[in-house]
């Protein structure tokens, strides 16, 4: 490969992941925007996804990376799938907010985020005890196929970075449709923009703030499930490091604003895989790290979010 | 038509209030002498501890703020609040939360738009970017879309220039000659008692005086306390 | 008055408070002189029950005995492991539990703390021998060693040396990771500090020349004293251990009583207020995060030298969270709380889990299920973590022994007490009066306010705004809300910035100096919503109000030089003065949370903090709004006796009667401008304030 086909090879998995961590961070702001709470049970509703979604895998026999898929089937399993795992990560994510959230609404204090953290934990640990610790080889029945850029030793598109990309690209169109124009989208917004207002406009905030969780918690699974389809193996302890990621971009794009978070996500997909290639991968998420610490030390609100006027 | 009482709230210590079908009332009062847990108490934000909110007959203290607006309360709250990043029609869209989008809805909106023309050439501008006085007009017409039998409005004449202010009373009148009862906190005592039929003067949560607004207009407590002082010299 | 010397022994009966109505006026006097005495142990600080000491007179003599009654090594080893969490749980408290700063990246200072030991103790790095090195050899911090005929140097610097050196590392780069990130957001810093407890663990595995990465730093020597080797006995250890918890709970309890603990709960509290107060913000939230990341650093260099390794997996984000669970079991800010959260989860996991392995294993053979059988729970303690966390959270956020000292009710005596009026006469204040408030005739204005304007967004909040307030005057601002008032309180005391224009303040620019350094300077004031710190009583809240007229820095805190403590008692029979303006109102209350007050004597409370700064101008924001009419007149002469000892003061008042009463002088604000000035009785009657203030109809009216 030349220089300039690696450059462009690593940005196209840049944008591979930067997809994944973009959905991942879309829960995060959502809930931010709505609650202001950084909701840690995400890194973990992302990590049960990918263990729903290899369920599900399982059940139509596919083990391993041998039973390959074509067509129609390919197409079918794939949805059957995602939709299956965003459900049921979409309604784990609303009793995490009714039992575990709600009881603390308006207590003053990181109390909430506290209790987030140890939903995390219960999440992690309950697979670890169900599912053992051993790392899972994951069952993935899309074909090796890929396009290349500039004959065959040039940069590499497989099949599934476009799987990723369409994905990711009609999830996050959908959000934004939901949160622009329907009904209760716009209610969510009204929410996080005035809560109190919001509340005497008849708004049912219990509603929104569920709705909230559902699609973020959604978002979590798929994005769980594009995790483990790309790196071929999924284990009880791959939300943090994800999750961790998926937030700092969510921070990086200003938290609680929606479209921030999709580039933010592109952005530290980008940073990842470029570091990887021209650094070295141990080291980084410590740029990434130092990367957010700059971003908010000159932008402290993010680099589209805003700052709240204080009131006094 | 509202007729509220509370036990010894915090705030509110045995407050009655009494409003009835087609008529302005006006609470009047100091910061902090309990007009806004009054507001919060009728739209449901707060919940009295003892005691009882009757509206049309029927006591809705038990109920959650969507029911109270579904059943044709609407407030404008203090400082406007509008959601300062949606644009004015989708402020007004919110308004109608708690209804059907249809003919209801157009003929609502043609009716905000003939009350408010300047709302109608803003209608794409994000709130926040309004003008004090144009927010005022928002914050009014998103009360109207829910198409209220009474709207509760807190302190509609603050922040405003007297010019808005004038204009702001003007449509209250005139909302209420449409048939919506109103009952409103003000602080500007003179102008709310020229445009009310009865007043109530709130003080640490106490009603200390009520009576007809032309009553309370010549009241030498409510002079003293509010008006009277000023026109030390009459 | 007298009330700093008596003893708290010689305090009569409470209920002696003569109250007889009738009796008041007659007895006034004698009246506040009985229930100053009452409450004179305010006056000495830092009293404890005796309940208290005998609880942990018996704690201790319990630790100190313990390796005698077990005998078990294993037993022996995971109490000491416990006392370094321990001490851990105590560092995090101060910046979390005190300063209310979310540190998810606690472990890190642990880490710093643990490699700086492991590295000057152990074989990883021995530079050649040289000259250089022959001072410290003559110290004992190295050894010249002679390696295949090859010079090199091997650091042995003591155990007992780096445990302070450990801690003052940590510290500094607790205060290195601090600086730029406490200016964020609470939520930003969470996720900054994890990502900083993040970077620690990777640097540690990767910069392996320093830290021999994953396999970690070996052959670290342990403790000795003399030629005794603690070696790998737990048995000394555990008592270094004990050692530790009992100097850092001595640290964490003067600081948390003194200055420096009311500034951290302040800002816990309420930010903005604590700021107005006089609390440098970055610099005490820096301190608590400095001495927190100190405690780790001791710790870590106790655990490293018990272990004689590190790896960077003993520091990682889970090691945060346990620390934090820790915190959260035991009490947020409750010190002896987070010791027993600490002992309790460790223990937990050593020997709870292991036996909970067998029964619930055993039951799995009882009845059958080859899955329960074969669980092992001693993996999965996070789940463990977890369960308390959210427990913890849902049903006792205060944690096992909550941090919020418990509050004297009040005899019935004393809630039906009538209550003392005290004229303006009454008022006097030893601090406020004298040289420091007489004021030449014709010397500089307090305050001069030239052409300020401020604008939100595209707003103008103020424009061009011009306003003199002449020493010893009492200035009102009048004006209907939305007008301006605030935001011209805010602009003074820098908590607004402003667009242009100038605040001269006894003629230095105070425009565009930090909130902090306006009060310092001499400008205290009160908000119209009240801010104040819910959390603390009333003497805490008073008490920070002097915070910028203390000295007390954290080591003369911690030591108690004779100067602190006398400073600390001037400083609480200044609160009781203060207090005693209000008459019987608050000085029963001292001792109570503000949140359990009245919402009159909340805004007393207010007052009071601003006075307790002792301000040369006092900016009062609607001090009466939710008084009625007796109480507004009792505190609008409160507020002359104050003028007459000399103070200025602004006022922002819409009851006209109060302000005819007080002010030399009223400025009329209107859509952000100065509608007119004048003596009360000429802006009564003038048009544009008429029209401005009640309307087209009542102005034709008049």
């Amino acid at each position: 490969m030349t220089p300039f086909d690696l450059l462009l090879q690593q940005l196209i998995n840049g944008l591979s992941l930067g997809a994944m961590y973009a959905l991942l961070a879309l829960g995060f702001t959502i809930v931010y925007g709505i609650l202001e709470l950084i909701n840690f049970s995400h890194f973990n509703v992302f990590m049960v996804g990918s263990f729903i979604a290899m369920g599900v895998l399982h059940l139509f026999g596919i083990e391993g990376q041998s039973v390959l898929l074509h067509g129609l089937p390919l197409v079918g399993v794939l949805l059957v799938v995602l939709v299956v795992t965003m459900i049921a990560c979409g309604f784990l994510g609303v009793i995490i907010e009714r039992f575990a959230l709600r009881p603390l609404r308006g207590v003053k204090g990181p109390m909430a985020m506290i209790t987030t953290i140890g939903v995390s934990y219960i999440l992690s640990n309950v697979v670890l005890l169900t599912q053992g610790a051993n790392e899972k080889n994951y069952p993935n029945p899309i074909p090796h196929w890929s396009f290349y850029i500039g004959g065959i030793n040039g940069a590499r598109i497989t099949v599934f970075q476009i799987l990723i990309w369409v994905i990711s690209t009609l999830l996050m169109g959908g959000l934004f449709w939901f949160v622009q124009r329907s009904r209760l989208g716009k209610a969510m917004r009204a929410t996080a923009q005035d809560p109190d207002a919001a509340l005497m406009m008849g708004v049912e905030v219990n509603r929104v703030i569920m709705t909230a969780f559902f699609m973020g918690s959604a978002l979590a699974g798929a994005a769980g499930l594009i995790f483990s389809l790309y790196y071929n193996f999924t284990s009880f302890g791959i939300g943090f490091s994800a999750g961790l990621r998926a937030f700092t971009a969510a921070v990086l794009g200003g938290i609680g604003n929606i479209p921030g978070a999709m580039v933010g996500g592109i952005i530290i997909g980008l940073i990842e895989s470029l570091a990887g290639q021209y650094i070295a991968v141990k080291w980084a998420d410590v740029i990434i790290f130092s990367i957010l610490v700059l971003v908010l030390i000159c932008r402290p609100a993010g680099l589209f979010g805003r700052l709240a006027p204080t009131k006094s | 038509m509202v007729n509220t009482h509370y036990g010894d709230l915090h705030v509110l210590k045995n407050v009655n209030y009494r409003l009835d079908q087609g008529e302005i009332v006006c609470l009047l009062g100091g910061n902090a002498s309990g007009k806004t847990t009054t507001m919060k108490t009728i739209m449901g934000i707060v919940r009295p501890t003892s005691g009882s909110v009757i509206y049309e007959g029927e006591a809705i203290e038990g109920l959650a703020t969507v029911e109270r607006v579904k059943r044709g309360i609407a407030p404008v709250l203090e400082a406007r609040r509008l959601f300062p990043r949606m644009t004015v029609f989708e402020n007004l869209e919110m308004g109608a939360y708690t209804r059907k989008k249809g003919a209801e809805f157009d003929q609502d909106l043609d009716r905000v738009y003939s009350l408010f023309p300047r709302v109608k050439e803003r209608r794409d501008q994000v709130s926040g970017t309004l003008s004090g006085g144009e927010q005022q007009m928002v914050a009014i017409g998103r009360a109207l879309m829910a198409r209220p039998r009474l709207i509760c409005m807190d302190e509609p004449s603050m922040g405003l220039s007297p010019l808005y202010v004038e204009q702001t009373f003007d449509i209250i009148q005139e909302i209420n000659r449409q048939g919506v009862s109103i009952f409103m906190v003000e602080q500007n005592a003179a102008m709310a008692l020229l445009i009310a039929n009865r007043a109530y003067v709130l003080q640490t949560g106490q009603v200390i005086l009520s009576g007809s607004a032309a009553e309370l207009r010549e009241n030498e407590t409510v002079r003293e306390a509010y008006l009277g002082e000023m026109q030390g010299g009459h | 008055m007298e009330t700093t010397t008596t003893s708290p022994d010689s305090t009569p009966d409470p209920t002696i408070l003569d109250n007889t109505p009738g009796h008041e006026n007659v007895n006034a006097l004698h009246t506040v002189q009985v229930a100053t005495s009452r409450w004179t142990r305010l006056t000495a600080p830092f009293e404890r029950p005796r309940v208290q000491y005998a609880v942990i007179t018996v704690v201790a003599i319990l630790a100190l005995i313990f390796p005698i009654l077990s005998g078990d090594q294993a037993n022996i080893d995971a109490a000491a492991n416990a006392t370094a969490y321990a001490t851990l749980a105590l560092g995090l408290n101060i910046v979390v539990g005190f300063a209310g700063l979310l540190d998810l990246g606690y472990a890190a200072f642990f880490a710093i703390g643990a490699y700086s030991f492991g590295i000057l103790t152990s074989w990883q790095i021995t530079p050649d021998w040289g000259v250089f090195w022959q001072p410290f050899a003559y110290l004992g911090l190295v050894q010249k060693v002679v390696q295949n005929g090859h010079a090199i140097v091997h650091f042995t610097v003591s155990f007992w040396i780096m445990l302070p050196v450990s801690a003052f590392i940590a510290a500094f780069f607790g205060v290195l990771f601090g600086a730029p990130t406490l200016r964020l957001r609470g939520d930003y810093l969470a996720i900054v500090t994890l990502g900083f407890g993040e970077i620690v663990p990777i640097v540690a595995r990767n910069w392996t020349g320093l830290t021999n990465g994953a396999a970690g730093l070996n052959g670290i020597a342990g403790a000795q004293i003399g030629s005794y080797h603690f070696g790998i006995n737990a048995t000394p250890y555990y008592y270094v251990g004990l050692g530790l918890i009992a100097f850092l709970i001595f640290v964490s309890t003067r600081l948390r009583d003194g200055r420096i603990g009311r500034a951290w709960m302040a800002i816990r509290d309420d930010e903005i207020a604590a700021s107005a107060m006089g609390i440098h913000l970055v610099r005490f939230k820096l301190l608590a995060f400095g001495i927190g990341a100190g405690f780790a650093g001791m710790s870590g260099t106790f655990y490293v030298a018990k272990l004689q390794t590190a790896t960077p997996d003993m520091f990682g984000f889970p090691v945060s969270v346990m620390i934090l669970v820790m915190v959260v079991l035991g009490g947020l800010g409750s010190i002896w709380g987070v010791v027993l959260g600490a002992i309790l989860l460790q223990l937990l996991q050593t020997w709870f889990l292991g036996s909970l392995t067998q029964w619930i294993d055993a039951l799995g053979t009882a009845i059958g299920s080859d899955y329960i059988s074969s669980l092992d729970l001693t993996q999965a303690s996070e789940l463990i973590f977890g369960i308390i966390l959210v427990a913890m959270m849902l049903y006792r956020r205060e944690g096992l022994i909550p941090a919020a000292r418990r509050q004297r009710a009040l005899t019935t005596e004393q809630q039906h007490a009538s209550v003392q009026r005290r004229a303006a006469s009454d008022v006097r204040l030893s601090q406020i009066s004298g040289e420091r408030y007489a004021h030449a005739p014709g010397a500089v204005p307090m305050l001069e306010i030239n052409d300020v304007t401020v604008r939100f967004g595209g707003l103008v909040a103020l424009n061009k705004i011009n306003i003199t307030v002449p020493a010893g005057s009492v200035v009102a601002v009048i004006g209907p809300n939305g007008s301006g008032k605030s935001t011209l309180f805010n602009t003074i005391t820098g908590l607004t910035r402003a667009a242009e224009g100038s605040i001269l303040f006894n003629g230095a620019e105070i425009l565009g100096l930090q909130p902090h350094e306006i009060l310092k300077a001499g400008v205290a004031r009160t908000f119209q919503n009240l801010r104040l710190f819910p959390t603390m009583t009333v003497l805490d809240n008073i008490l920070v109000g002097q915070h910028a007229r203390l000295r007390s820095g954290p080591i003369g805190t911690v030591f108690w030089g004779p100067s602190n403590l006398k400073e600390e008692k001037v400083a609480r029979s200044w609160v009781l003065e203060i207090a005693e303006i209000f008459g019987n109102r608050l000085v029963p209350r001292l001792n109570h949370t503000v949140e359990g007050l009245s919402y009159a004597n909340r805004r007393r409370v207010e007052i009071s903090r601003a006075l307790a700064s002792r301000p040369r101008i006092l900016l009062l924001d609607e001090p009466t709004a939710g008084m009625d009419t007796s109480e507004s007149l009792e505190l609008a002469e409160q507020i002359k006796g104050l003028n007459a000892l000399g103070l200025t003061i602004l006022i922002i008042e819409h009851k006209l009667d109060v302000v005819t009463r007080i002010a030399s002088k009223v400025i009329v604000l209107d859509h952000g401008e100065k509608l007119t000035e004048g003596l009360p009785d000429e802006v009564r009657r003038n048009e544009a304030v008429l029209t401005a203030y009640l309307g087209r109809g009542a102005a034709a009216r008049a």
